[in-house]
């Protein structure tokens, strides 16, 4: 329940993955499919800062890299979950997942 | 009872072995057919390489789904143009070996019908009375699955460019609802249209759409450390 110790805290990504997401963002083939997605031009910039921000809390551990990599990352977060599911989501998996397929037929007959 | 009734209304009619109590005993006989055998093949190899269908599978079973492939595939013959189907009755993706013949196609189909055995396995799907609940899916399954990648588009001579990918997957959703149950297309349309925006926007298990093995993989590496990226925001 009690929050790490702030020394203990590391950026959600791995520096590089801010890097290659930022790199795969920019790339022909992410640019033409997102147009042909969404009609709109793919905006990167997010993850460069984002990558920036990761190596400065690395090498100098600055607070505001922290703050700033946070914010981005629960923003990001927000817009994915931007929509009002259809359905009610299950608390626990389908009984009948790993009910034998025998058994059903006998049941059917 | 009225059983031939029901199996049209839900579409088993386009499944013509299932249910008829045929099962193991003749599983020897069937394996030596070529389509069979070519299907198995193509499914292992899919399920072991293809980068959705191992984010499927991995979300699968880290919500208490976990998938085998003996239990949960099920190769067979099939009526028409379906390449595959999923039974929620029986928890079984079933694959149409004599409508799948290359590996691309199979792995398309997989991921296809793994998102819908995840949506069953993760929210309250009424998949036999409740057509949003299955336009629902079908509009994920058709989005997220490379069904309306552009080179599937083009190579459908479906030409299109600016948002063409939703027009896609609004047509593929109306589509396969109208093959699995009997309703007037406009019908379908209209209920395809009252949950596209939500449905369009949940990318789960990938947290983005998929436009090719390149995003796939990127989704999978951020599933994988989604511990660490929850307990650092």
């Amino acid at each position: 329940m009690d929050r790490p110790a702030e020394t203990s805290w590391r950026p959600p990504r791995a520096c590089e993955d801010y890097l290659s997401e930022f790199r795969h963002c920019k790339s022909l083939f992410n640019r033409f499919h997102h147009y042909y997605a969404y009609g709109t031009a793919a905006s990167c910039q997010q993850w460069k800062v984002d990558y920036n921000n990761c190596r400065e809390w690395e090498n100098h551990r600055l607070t505001e890299a922290k703050d700033a990599l946070r914010k981005s990352e629960s923003s990001r977060l927000g817009e994915k979950r931007n929509f009002t599911p259809v359905w009610k989501l299950r608390q626990e998996p389908p009984s009948d997942w790993h009910r034998p397929l025998n058994q059903e037929n006998q049941q059917d007959s | 009872m009225d059983q031939t009734k029901q199996d049209e209304e839900y579409g088993y009619d386009l499944f013509p072995e299932r249910n008829t109590g045929k099962h193991k005993k003749s599983q020897i006989r069937d394996s030596l057919f070529i389509f069979n055998h070519k299907c198995q093949v193509m499914l292992t190899f899919a399920i072991e390489t293809s980068p959705y269908a191992k984010l499927l599978l991995g979300a699968m079973k880290n919500s208490g789904c976990k998938v085998m492939k003996d239990r949960h595939f099920s190769c067979e013959d099939c009526d028409g143009t379906v390449s595959g189907g999923f039974d929620a009755a029986s928890s079984q993706i079933v694959l149409c070996q004599n409508n799948i013949h290359q590996q691309s196609h199979m792995n398309r189909v997989v991921t296809h019908e793994l998102i819908h055995a995840f949506d069953h396995c993760r929210a309250h799907v009424d998949w036999f009375n409740n057509f949003k609940h299955l336009a629902c899916s079908e509009i994920r399954a058709a989005n997220l699955s490379g069904d309306c990648s552009f080179s599937n588009e083009v190579a459908r001579f479906n030409f299109g460019l600016k948002e063409h990918h939703q027009e896609c997957v609004r047509g593929r959703a109306v589509r396969s609802i109208l093959a699995v149950r009997k309703i007037s297309r406009e019908e379908a349309q209209k209920i395809v249209d009252e949950v596209f925006d939500s449905c369009f926007n949940d990318h789960a298990p990938f947290g983005r759409i998929p436009h090719g093995n390149k995003d796939a993989k990127f989704a999978y590496r951020e599933y994988a450390n989604r511990d660490r990226y929850y307990a650092n925001l």
